[in-house]
């Protein structure tokens, strides 16, 4: 009862296909402002998105754009100041800080740009973290991190400590951790972004056969020209609103234009 | 993986070098913390267990250096209330006169020495032996050892207060614990001392009574002191325990002094603890701001980030008692056999001592924890993300 007056609420005219469970997230008119040194600035401006289930979506957009403001409402790391977040069927709105991290950890996989592993545990041990969260055997949870560990093919470095591999191999383990509690999202801030393009290409296959194989929505926020070719569809932001592809920011038409202007200049 | 496998990794491989200094500086406080409280304990117990209640002394109004008349013990003994009193002199004895004052030891008047100190255990024996000679000691069983006598051995005492040397035999033992007593009779001194100068003693030091009733001891004093009132002689009295205090009054500041230093030790280490563990959140902000994106409830992560500090004082706290009282046993050893650590034979650490550590080391772990990961935990996760990337 509590879930279907939630999904009543008019979200851009998607609510029949949350009640069919087509869609993943569903964000209406979310604004999200702070005070800073007296002043109100606005990070999102009555913003409006719908993700699919099982689409990957890439959010691009230049620094300050409200990029990572969205993807904070999305987790339930942050709330908005206006407007609604369903996401897997639950408005976050309604949410206190303690039930929105108990809904991310069982709903929502985190993957960062820094990988934020914890330094003195071994890969299969930061992988399991998140299942200390659940009332799972010791041996459950073992085989569960094993299992999220070989998806991303690091069986062999289930042992060793994140200071002791590279940063693609530390950014796969940071993605098995994402997926050890089966989330149905996967919401990813820039995760090539501290990557070489071999290891960046790498990662941007494994998230693709995340959403083909495993069927999980995918939210990630990157600069990363190449992530254009391995997703679904691109979301532009600028200055906290969503803006038409013709006049987004892409890193390479922010370069051409740049190095046009110095030419002409 | 477990909790607890979480909590250990966090504790034993992260930097085990600054885990182990502060532990050991714990270990450290906590260790001169205990030693610390145990000093004024023991010296109430040497009071308690040295005085009676039942047993008062008599001196002179204006100080032990001054003396009272001989002939006033007599009349002590004549008090109502009184059973026994026995009149005494600082003989002030040395086996070698240049090696200064190793044991107290007095003149006392031999043949009430039973009735006064009934409590002291000494055998009728050598209570008897000890009235029939003149030259007879009384020597407590700690000097015994120090100098390898023996009862009948024959030793001379030099006195450092009046200017005679006594050939004595050893006719018997002051059985206390620890004794380092040696008792020699007032008329042999007296005698030696008319031999010497022509004069004789005259006078008496202090003046013990034993009263007949515990509970008229006030009375007794009273009636004491109401005698020497107006004379060229007035007297103090007050029970033996009183006396003591009042003896090693100074000591009293002292004890002052030392619960004051244990404060501040005590503050020390909780300020420095406080320090190690705030480093040890901010080094770990990050960490902390991944495992709330995780998911992980704030109660959980304020647990996991306050069970290393907590585990770690308690650990320290524990071992430090362990070293106070280790150090203790060694300190209340030593005094049985030494001439300076005498009065320390009672330096042992009770066990209220050591419940005291432990709740000082507990309560420095909670502390050292709950603050600086309570402050961590109330930073928004968005916020601390940004930030450390």
């Amino acid at each position: 009862m509590f879930l279907a007056a939630h999904l009543l609420r008019p979200c851009t005219g998607l609510v029949d296909h949350q009640q069919r469970g087509l869609v993943m997230i569903c964000v209406d008119s979310v604004s999200r402002s702070y005070r800073s040194g007296g002043e109100e600035l606005l990070a999102l401006d009555g913003v409006s998105l719908e993700v699919e289930r099982g689409e990957f979506v890439a959010l691009m957009g230049p620094s300050g754009s409200g990029k990572s403001t969205l993807l904070n409402i999305l987790s339930g790391l942050d709330s908005q100041t206006a407007g609604t977040v369903v996401v897997g069927g639950q408005d976050l709105g309604q949410l206190d800080e303690g039930q929105r991290a108990a809904w991310r950890a069982r709903s929502v996989g985190l993957v960062f740009q820094f990988f934020n592993l914890i330094p003195v545990l071994s890969a299969w041990e930061n992988v399991a973290l998140p299942l200390l969260l659940r009332k799972l055997p010791k041996a459950a949870r073992r085989e569960r991190a094993e299992v999220a560990l070989r998806i991303v093919g690091l069986s062999e470095r289930a042992r060793h400590r994140p200071t002791t591999m590279s940063g693609g191999e530390q950014q796969r383990v940071a993605i098995a951790r994402a997926l050890v509690v089966d989330p149905g999202l996967i919401i990813a801030d820039e995760p090539t972004g501290d990557l070489d393009a071999r290891n960046a290409e790498a990662v941007l296959d494994l998230l693709r056969v995340l959403k083909s194989e495993f069927g999980k929505t995918i939210v990630m926020v990157t600069h990363d020209a190449r992530a254009l070719s391995y997703v679904d569809r691109v979301v532009h932001l600028d200055k906290g609103v969503l803006v038409p592809e013709q006049e987004a920011y892409l890193p390479e038409a922010h370069v051409t234009r740049a190095i046009g202007q110095e030419l002409a200049g | 993986m477990s909790l607890s496998r979480y909590i250990a990794a966090l504790m034993f491989r992260r930097s085990r070098l600054r885990m182990s200094l502060t532990a050991m500086a714990i270990s450290v406080a906590i260790t001169l913390v205990c030693l610390l409280i145990t000093m004024p304990v023991a010296l109430e117990h040497i009071l308690s267990e040295a005085a009676s209640m039942d047993r008062i002394s008599i001196h002179h109004q204006a100080g032990l250096v001054y003396s009272l008349p001989r002939s006033f013990v007599r009349k002590v003994r004549a008090v109502d209330g009184v059973d026994a009193a026995i009149g005494t002199v600082w003989f002030g004895g040395v086996v070698d006169e240049n090696r200064g004052v190793p044991f107290p030891s007095f003149a006392v008047e031999a043949e009430h020495v039973s009735a006064v100190y009934p409590d002291y255990g000494i055998a009728p024996e050598h209570q008897a032996a000890f009235e029939a000679n003149r030259n007879g000691a009384l020597v407590g069983q700690r000097t015994l050892d120090q100098f390898g006598w023996k009862l009948g051995d024959r030793v001379t005492l030099s006195s450092t207060v009046w200017p005679v040397h006594l050939e004595l035999q050893i006719v018997g033992l002051i059985p206390r614990k620890n004794s380092p007593e040696v008792w020699v009779n007032l008329d042999y001194l007296d005698l030696a001392l008319q031999e010497a100068t022509g004069e004789g003693v005259g006078e008496v030091g202090i003046i013990w009574a034993r009263v007949a009733d515990p509970s008229a001891v006030s009375e007794a004093i009273q009636r004491v002191d109401a005698m020497s009132a107006n004379s060229g002689a007035e007297t103090v009295s007050e029970t033996e325990q009183a006396f003591f205090k009042s003896f090693f009054g100074s000591l009293e500041g002292i004890v002052g002094i030392i619960l004051v230093v244990a404060v501040l030790v005590g503050l020390c280490i909780v300020s420095i603890s406080l320090n190690t563990a705030s480093m040890n959140v901010r080094e770990r902000t990050g960490e902390i701001a991944t495992l709330k994106a995780i998911g992980f409830p704030t109660p959980r992560i304020l647990f996991l980030l306050a069970a290393e500090p907590f585990l770690v004082s308690s650990a320290a706290g524990v071992i430090g008692i362990a070293v106070a009282y280790f150090l203790s046993l060694v300190v209340s050893g030593l005094s049985g056999s030494g001439e300076v650590l005498g009065p320390l034979a009672s330096f042992t650490m009770t066990p209220e001592i050591a419940l005291q550590g432990l709740v000082l080391s507990l309560a420095i772990g909670l502390l050292s924890g709950l603050l600086p990961a309570g402050m961590a935990v109330k930073r928004p996760a968005a916020q601390v993300l940004r930030e450390v990337s």
